[in-house]
């Protein structure tokens, strides 16, 4: 119970702390960073809430999609040059800083859970009895919730769309590999074979 | 088991979210440019699933394991946000081709905001809600900054998209309260267990004041309608159009439905919020108006105001209220979608203008446009006999009949201010000095012109079909 | 030292403050402001899944799910929205979105 209570705390402290920073940063890139340890406690707190399924899905999609897109954003929009200039160096504290903390955070929680069984005794029961959480979800999920389902699966195509749509443009000049382009060129079309008369060179 | 007769009830939703993958296909393996032909099509697909509404409607029921609900009133307002969504398409295509933003994927975003919008009519439990809210939110949020390359459209854009996300998270805030403190997301499941619960659940009622703010911010009722005025004026015309009418019909419908529906027997509780918020937008929409010079902006704040009239028929709280907020709601929908043609006909020389003194001396360069255009700003103003007087007047009388009197009041107050400006404009056009005539408009932009215009006349006339079918969608809301 | 539902509120409920915080004191970047959205999200995600455990419903789960999707969909769109501005105005700062006033 004492290690389940203690890391309660230490998730939800940690994800306070860290959500501050990703106000209170003045770098972006450090915002994001501090938005991935928030988003590892918050999946912390799901674990020991029962719900193992959505804290993997939350580690996968913020992590692993989101924070990398907006990553990938802040980096392409060369914000602040002098700043961003300084480059890897500049960043490396802060990242081993969430790194390092984040390591240890998992350490912390895969010891609780091999050595304490009374984490248990701070999840709810799962619903429904006698299988995993992943397995009930994808029950209700094909079935009861089908609608959302497929609701939520328009709302990605809107997204993709959307994106599309706004952000894609075709500059003129760019030159890029055009295979089909590339394999059908034949000799005769590069190639000229010149007959060069004896003396005379090629000047006509 | 279940799944044919659960069909039949989302024939609408099914043809829009299939055409809309079809259109898609075509967009994209077609070479040439062919957003005339998808809009085309686009306008055909909401003219199909109005007709599957009205020729065959649907048997009152539930489907997909009560997520998604259908009745009169979900067919009555679907109907609206389809005639809304249909008649700004016609109007963007003529417009995307002269401003050079015509990509195949507009028609197509707009249709998945419909989609979106039929969603969010129908949803029967707070997560399709919010499944519905966010598929209409983010192709709206796209529609905004569509004119990537201009400063104001994408500033738009941008500031759509901050405000609305934050409003998506206070109501997602506050159904996640609800549902906790309630027990669970169905409207059904929520209706009973708020019946049977003493009064004063705190945690619910803060969850309900919580989804009326985000729902306050996406029908721009006011404390929450920062962004209207910007968004209207930044984005292209025929989107503000578009914004203007198919999103506030359903958001107000969703509005009925949640605060009518689960949450019916807490009225005393959440009749305050509503009373303040419509009080409000009455009276900013008409004071704000005042000054201004754009005429999209103009636009905006009366916007601001009817959504406020509006909500004076669900401070009511009764099947009367209902019925005048779905007459209102009709009555506005053409109202805006006729005045909006009128602004997309402000073209002097090829260039579209949106200043309101361009509109001076119109009565004589253009008389046809000036004419229709006064007709809907007496409407607007309420001023009988127009359609627009009556409107107001059912969710004034709905309002008196619920001892709201001081409401009512109020409401006639703001509306003696708000007709000024709307009396202004015509004062501009008939009164001043001529200035350049605008371009002759092009063939649909006059029909919904004449149409809307005429309209007002009719409905003031012969309203009793619409008004009785408007009684019948609000019976079925609230099964009284 | 029990842990109930009124700790993993008020853990969300102080996430989802920062998050309003973030939107509003923020005067500086625009992708800060997305941040604090998916804060705000985060928060209403830690709540669904607190009183799904605690009454023993899966609903709250499948909701939190659907508002994951939603939010990286979300997250896409205003990145992008935020990307056409920049292309325009060159840069992101709050201050610079003033072309419109009134």
């Amino acid at each position: 119970m004492i290690v389940a209570a203690l890391a309660f705390y230490l998730f939800s402290i940690v994800a306070i702390i860290a959500a501050l920073n990703v106000i209170f940063q003045k770098n972006p890139v450090h915002s994001v960073l501090w938005l991935i340890l928030t988003f590892f406690n918050a999946a912390g707190l799901f674990v020991l809430l029962g719900a193992e399924f959505v804290a993997m899905i939350l580690v996968v999609v913020y992590v692993g999609a989101v924070a990398v897109l907006f990553l990938f954003v802040v980096m392409m929009l060369d914000i602040n040059i002098t700043m961003m200039r300084e480059g890897f160096i500049k960043y490396l504290p802060v990242g081993a800083l969430v790194g390092g903390i984040l390591f240890v955070e998992l350490a912390i929680v895969f010891g609780s859970w091999a050595m304490s069984p009374q984490s248990e005794a701070l999840r709810s029961a799962p619903v429904p009895e006698g299988i995993s959480n992943t397995e009930a979800l994808g029950n209700i999920l094909y079935t009861q919730y089908f609608y959302l389902f497929q609701g939520a699966g328009i709302v990605l195509l809107v997204a993709m769309v959307g994106s599309i749509v706004l952000t894609l443009r075709r500059r003129p000049g760019v030159r890029k590999q055009d295979i089909s382009v590339q394999n059908n060129r034949r000799v005769q079309d590069t190639l000229e074979v010149v007959k060069v008369p004896v003396g005379k060179g090629l000047a006509s | 088991m279940t799944a044919l007769p659960a069909l039949s009830l989302v024939l609408p939703e099914v043809l829009l979210t299939v055409g809309a993958m079809a259109l898609l296909m075509i967009g994209v393996f077609k070479k040439k440019d062919s957003t005339s032909l998808l809009t085309g099509l686009a306008v055909l697909l909401m003219v199909a699933a109005g007709a599957s509404l009205v020729l065959d409607p649907p048997a009152a029921g539930t489907a997909f394991g009560g997520l998604f609900v259908v009745n009169e009133f979900t067919s009555f307002a679907k109907l609206m946000t389809l005639l809304g969504a249909g008649i700004a398409l016609v109007m963007i295509n003529s417009w995307a081709h002269t401003e050079g933003i015509a990509r195949f994927e507009l028609p197509i975003v707009v249709v998945f905001a419909t989609l979106g919008m039929l969603m969010m009519i129908s949803a029967n439990d707070f997560i399709a809600l919010y499944v519905g809210l966010e598929l209409q939110s983010l192709s709206l949020y796209v529609l905004a900054a569509f004119h990537r390359n201009n400063l104001r459209a994408t500033e738009a854009g941008v500031k759509y998209f901050v405000l609305g996300a934050l409003a998506s998270g206070l109501l997602l805030y506050g159904s996640s309260l609800v549902y906790g403190f309630g027990g669970t997301t169905s409207f059904a499941g929520l209706a009973t267990a708020m019946a049977s619960a003493e009064a004063g659940n705190v945690g619910v009622i803060i969850g309900i004041v919580f989804v009326i703010a985000g729902l306050a911010f996406k029908v721009s009722a006011v404390p929450f309608h920062m962004w209207t005025p910007d968004v209207y004026e930044g984005a292209p015309t025929p989107i503000t159009a578009f914004f203007s009418v198919a999103p506030k019909i359903a958001a107000l419908s969703l509005f009925l439905s949640v605060l009518m529906g689960p949450f019916a027997p807490m009225v005393a509780e959440w009749r305050q919020v509503i009373v303040l918020i419509a009080a409000l937008s009455m009276a900013w929409g008409a004071i704000a108006a005042i000054n201004q010079r754009n005429i999209k902006r103009l636009m905006a704040y009366s916007s601001i105001g009817h959504v406020g009239y509006a909500l004076v028929g669900l401070a009511a709280a009764s099947t009367e209220g209902a019925r005048g907020v779905m007459f209102y709601l009709f009555i506005y929908l053409f109202m805006n979608l006729g005045t909006f043609a009128c602004i997309l006909a402000m073209r002097v020389k090829g260039r579209a203008v949106e200043a309101i003194d361009d509109l001076s001396g119109m009565s004589k360069s253009n008389p046809g446009i000036a004419m229709a255009l006064a007709i809907l700003m007496f409407s607007m103003a309420g001023i009988p006999p127009m359609a627009g007087f009556l409107a107001k007047f059912y969710v004034f009388m709905a309002a008196v009949n619920a001892n709201l009197v001081p409401l009512a009041v109020f409401g006639l107050l703001a509306s003696a201010v708000g007709a000024f400006y709307y009396l202004r404009l015509i004062k501009i056009m008939y009164f001043d000095a001529p200035r350049d005539a605008f371009d002759k408009p092009d063939f649909s932009t006059r029909m919904v012109m004449a149409a809307s215009a005429s309209l007002m006349i009719v409905y003031f006339i012969v309203p009793a079909d619409l008004v009785s079918e408007a009684a019948s969608a609000a019976q079925a809301l609230t099964g009284r | 030292m029990t842990i109930g539902l009124g700790h993993y509120l008020t853990v969300s409920a102080i996430l989802f403050t920062l998050g309003i915080f973030g939107i509003f004191l923020n005067r500086k970047n625009l992708i800060v402001i997305l941040m604090s959205v998916e804060l705000m999200l985060l928060s209403v995600n830690i709540n669904l899944v607190a009183f799904s455990s605690f009454l023993n419903d899966l609903a709250g789960q499948v909701f939190t799910m659907l508002v994951l999707t939603v939010a990286a969909a979300e997250a896409a769109i205003g990145l992008a929205i935020v990307v056409v501005f920049y292309r325009n105005r060159r840069s992101i700062e709050v201050e610079d979105i003033n072309q419109m006033r009134g």
